[in-house]
């Protein structure tokens, strides 16, 4: 669980507020033992102006002290185990969600080996339904990949190659290739305004980044689909803006679409299939690269424009950056070695 | 493999809903080998337009489509038309979602992958199903005992004032008893006329649809008097004037 007041295990938060509540219990019972015992002792002859008031305020307020903290102490854990219950959700959707996306393409492919197996097929169609196990092929494998990715970027094993290139050059060169890769029109895909400035970025990494963008422009537009890709430099920053005129995001969605396993489900729009991984695995490689993402939409069928910042190599988070080029060099290193 | 040339359904219509191109052309491929003319749609709403605007004899469903989900789909026909069959063929394998499939109506789900053969008994059972049931019902559609009355059409019924709708697979249920009417019927017999030998359907399927069948028509379903158990052979469908 991500976030500052999720430090401490729940488990000891528990322990804590169970401590304070048997303390509280305590003191009561020592306060009330030990005004019994007074009043036993001094009996009628007592004067009520003689017990001690102190002992009343002291237990009082502790007492006070004491159930605020359990108070405090049962609202994180509530907190925590409501989060907790909501991922637990999500994560439901998702295997639900990843099951579909394996196993559809797994379907198809032993559905035309049975065919090849079972059928005389004339060659042209066997040829073709060869072509169409070879595309499910490639959807299983880049599904799988996906997913193997993402778990790797959160344990930070993936041994990201960095690299400097020109913001310009690199964008336009990973955008081109997604394009032909969606065997998307030269007109799909407009690119404005320059970047001549330097960046570090790690190729394959970026390149999943456009993919999905343009992937989720393509889906959620209806056709013909188009992105506009806008290229600015600022004194410290690669300003990326990609704007689709697709159907657009609710305010209240855009804050949701980066999480992890987060799908929109809504009437109007088609019921796009996917893991609810892909954005949230863009905005952890943008995290990467010392850059950040922000989504923008003026609300439902209005488009939606994803801004990605990422930092000028030597004039923003130049220790990060260097950083990153350092683990590269090693990786490269050890590679050399061990060849 | 049947060939389309013996297949006694041929020129059955089916419309295939499946949003996964290339396992719809793998699937339109041999159904229509297997003599069926086939429609494929890929989304829901494109379903509902379709079975409105034509006729079909058996429905491949699946549940994840665009704009209507699979079971709203299988709702809808439903509605208009209790008697068709519909096959859902998913990849959502859980116990939930295969209940929610068999109670709105759906005759048989499958989960993917499956495999061919399997599939194209399957829709045949269901066509063979079908046929028989249509021309069961064709001559005698309402049938009537004591205080109730079963349409086997629209699958309607009235049990004294109470009126309810059966599902398909009840109504076969209670349409192969009433047909073997005096006759001992064994679940096997059941389970091979009714559900065209579904492996994973056990004996105890046949038994849970008899007490549904008992709780709509017996006045006590404890001590049945219309659907009978005959202890190790089945069970025997008799009307008082059978004595």
């Amino acid at each position: 669980m991500k976030g500052r007041h999720f430090r401490i295990h729940p488990v000891l938060i528990f322990i804590l507020a169970q401590l304070a509540w048997l303390s509280l219990l305590g003191i009561w019972i020592y306060w009330y033992v030990s005004n019994y015992i007074i009043f036993n002792q001094v009996g009628k002859r007592l004067s009520p102006q003689m017990i001690p008031k102190s002992t009343n305020v002291i237990a009082l307020v502790t007492g006070l002290v004491l159930l605020v903290a359990i108070l405090i102490g049962m609202y994180l854990i509530f907190i925590y185990l409501n989060r907790q219950l909501n991922m637990t959700k999500l994560y439901d959707n998702f295997i639900g969600n990843v099951t579909h996306e394996l196993k559809s393409p797994l379907a198809s492919i032993q559905l035309y080996l049975e065919t090849l197996n079972l059928r005389d097929i004339p060659r042209a169609k066997q040829k073709e339904f060869i072509e169409l196990m070879i595309k499910d092929a490639h959807r299983l494998k880049n599904r799988i990949d996906s997913i193997l990715e993402i778990s790797g970027i959160e344990q930070k094993k993936v041994a990201h190659t960095y690299g400097v290139y020109t913001a310009d050059a690199i964008i336009r060169t990973l955008i081109g290739e997604s394009v032909d890769q969606f065997k998307l029109p030269a007109k799909a895909v407009r690119i404005e305004g320059k970047a001549p400035c330097p960046c570090v970025v790690d190729r394959d990494a970026l390149k999943i980044v456009f993919d999905n963008l343009i992937d989720n422009a393509m889906k959620y537009s209806k056709e013909p689909a188009s992105v506009t890709v806008h290229l600015a430099c600022t004194p410290k920053l690669v300003v990326i803006r990609f704007s689709d005129r697709g159907i657009g995001i609710s305010p209240k969605e855009q804050k949701k679409v980066f999480h992890k396993f987060q799908r929109i489900y809504d009437k109007d729009i088609p019921n796009v299939k996917g893991t609810g991984l892909g954005l949230y695995w863009v905005k952890e490689i943008v995290k990467t690269h010392g850059g950040k993402i922000s989504v923008f939409s003026e609300g439902r069928g209005r488009g939606t424009t994803f801004i990605i910042e990422l930092p000028i190599y030597l004039e923003s988070k130049r220790r990060y950056i260097n950083r990153l080029l350092k683990i590269t060099r090693k990786h490269k290193e050890r590679q050399n070695d061990d060849v | 493999m049947t060939m389309s040339n013996e297949n006694p359904f041929n020129g059955s219509r089916i419309l295939l809903v499946e949003d996964e191109e290339t396992l719809a052309v793998g699937l339109e491929y041999n159904l229509s080998e297997e003599g069926y003319v086939v429609t494929w749609v890929d989304d829901g709403q494109k379903a509902i337009d379709c079975f409105a605007s034509q006729e079909f004899d058996l429905i491949i469903l699946d549940i994840m489509l665009p704009y209507y989900d699979g079971f709203e789909v299988a709702e809808r026909i439903r509605e208009t038309s209790p008697q068709m069959p519909i096959l859902i063929l998913t990849a959502r394998t859980a116990a939930k979602d295969r209940v929610r499939g068999l109670e709105i109506g759906a005759d048989d789900y499958m989960t993917k992958p499956f495999h061919l053969q399997e599939l194209l008994l399957r829709v045949k059972g269901m066509l063979k199903r079908k046929t028989w049931y249509q021309s069961a019902t064709q001559e005698q559609p309402v049938y009537r005992f004591d205080d109730n009355e079963v349409n086997f059409e629209n699958l309607s019924c009235r049990s004294g004032k109470r009126t309810f709708r059966l599902t398909q697979r009840e109504a076969m249920v209670l349409k192969y008893l009433i047909e073997h009417r005096g006759k001992v019927v064994s679940r096997q017999e059941l389970l091979e006329n009714v559900w065209d030998i579904n492996p994973e359907i056990e004996t105890r399927t046949v038994d849970n649809f008899i007490v549904r069948l008992r709780k709509y028509f017996e006045p006590n379903p404890s001590k049945p008097t219309y659907i009978k158990s005959i202890r190790s052979a089945g069970y025997m469908f008799t009307t008082p004037e059978d004595g």
